[in-house]
């Protein structure tokens, strides 16, 4: 399964990239799949890929569901 | 702080020259769905497509079937057919997505994702078309009104991008042996091109492996297990009585007639799995097809009931069975568990790790081993590494 993180774009390169930040943690994915984004902007980050945009308020509720995951029991080794 | 990006670390164990063990190590969240305990049923049904990067028809849908079989509330007709055009759209989306994003690769092509483009706005536009008040997956159903023009528009442009990646219109290309060899052999497009290098490479058989197919309503002690599963270990390591079971594509597709073929000449290898995921794709197309002739509106439901119950809900996702568990107190989820395809197909003892075990150790191992992880289609990134034994 796969989790739908929001993270946040922090700088638009060239040849449809950004570089995106999540937790203090900084990537550079790709643009292709979608249009018109800015910095300041929340995707939804898939295999090095911004699979979607979502605005900031879907984001920040989103980021507070997940924020909870980390306050729970951690996962059995797999 | 959470992974970026989960994934799969495939390590291939390596003695004489051959493949002797394959570990897989995931780093995913297999009990994420923990924070949906104590909510509201019909909000976690809102909240499910939002929580996962992909498949999220499937998880809202197999959430709303899960809290229906917990309060013995039965969608009517017209509300199960337009969840069943919903999901059958986001199959196509997935599959399409994921051939225009990782078999490029496989072939050191760059892919071309700009088709792509048009895919995540459909699904959001058929939801729209059908459900305008965003209710899709509310249990019970949701209020129905279809938007016939904006429905109109949903399969069209899909039919066309799926006719572009294989250069033709699949349906026909998977309805007899005879065309299929004439398209692997002669075919433009993508598809082609990948199935030809296979055919050219003798890899029509690899991978295949002893495959223990899931049975259509999922494994019989799904129900048991989730409920015993405190510590989440069954949900990221399922079997059937020890046994680990297949899902997805093939499992669903085997008796399709040119599958059965392929599968009766190679096995469970490369050329049948690829074929059974082209003849998923025509069955959900025409499937679709047929089915947005028949969609029309329906009032509005009454609210689901509060109540108590446990529940199970099953659908047919793009890589195979997903199932939910729920346990309902008193109108709010008590617990909440999800099992999904990845685990069984990616898991130490399944398809994948059976498929590679026994592989021999050459320049093109990795490559193999990435053709196989892309015929089964994992839910996150896979990455292969080598271990060499002494």
């Amino acid at each position: 399964m796969c989790l739908a993180l929001p993270a946040r774009v922090t700088e638009i390169l060239p040849d449809e990239s950004a570089k995106v930040e999540l937790g203090g943690v900084s990537k550079v994915v790709s643009l292709a799949l979608v249009s018109d984004v800015a910095v300041g902007d929340y995707v939804i980050v898939h295999v090095g890929y911004a699979l979607s945009r979502i605005d900031p308020e879907e984001a920040a509720k989103t980021l507070a569901l997940f924020a909870e995951i980390e306050q729970m029991t951690p996962e059995p080794a797999a | 702080m959470l992974p970026f990006e989960a994934g799969l670390t495939v390590t291939l164990g390596l003695r004489d020259s051959k493949v002797t063990d394959v570990a897989i190590v995931s780093t995913r969240l297999v009990q994420a769905s923990r924070l949906l305990a104590g909510r509201d049923p019909v909000q976690v049904t809102t909240l499910l497509p939002t929580l996962y990067a992909l498949c999220g028809t499937a998880q809202a849908l197999a959430g709303a079937a899960a809290v229906e079989d917990a309060l013995g509330l039965l969608p009517s007709p017209l509300q199960r057919m337009a969840r069943r055009f919903l999901l059958l759209l986001e199959i196509l989306t997935e599959h399409s997505f994921s051939i225009l994003r990782d078999w490029p690769a496989l072939l050191d092509e760059s892919p071309d994702l700009s088709p792509a483009r048009l895919l995540r706005p459909l699904v959001h536009n058929a939801r729209r078309s059908l459900y305008p008040d965003g209710d899709w997956a509310r249990p019970g159903g949701g209020r129905l009104e279809v938007d016939a023009v904006a429905l109109g528009m949903i399969l069209p442009p899909l039919k066309a991008l799926l006719a572009h990646i294989f250069a033709g219109s699949v349906d026909q290309i998977v309805d007899s042996p005879s065309l299929f060899d004439t398209w692997c052999e002669h075919g433009d497009g993508l598809p082609a091109r990948l199935l030809r290098r296979v055919r050219q490479s003798g890899l029509g058989g690899f991978g295949a492996a002893a495959s223990h197919f899931m049975p259509a309503e999922g494994p019989a002690d799904v129900g048991e297990r989730l409920a015993a599963d405190d510590g989440g270990r069954y949900l990221a390591r399922p079997d059937y009585h020890g046994r680990v079971l297949e899902t997805g594509s093939l499992s669903r597709q085997h008796a399709h007639p040119l599958v059965a073929g392929l599968l009766a000449q190679y096995g469970s290898g490369l050329l049948p799995r690829f074929a059974a995921r082209m003849a998923e794709i025509a069955a959900a197309l025409q499937e679709a097809e047929d089915l947005v002739q028949d969609l029309s509106a329906e009032a509005v439901p009454p609210p689901s009931p509060g109540g108590s119950g446990i529940g199970l809900g099953r659908v047919d996702a793009a890589r195979g069975l997903l199932i939910h568990g729920v346990t309902l107190k008193e109108g709010r989820v008590s617990t909440y568990k999800i099992l999904a395809p990845t685990e069984w197909n990616f898991h130490p003892a399944g398809p994948l790790a059976a498929g590679l075990t026994g592989a021999r150790d050459d320049d093109g191992l990795i490559w193999r081993a990435r053709l196989l992880a892309a015929a089964l289609d994992p839910c996150v990134a896979c990455r292969f590494e080598v271990a060499q034994y002494a």
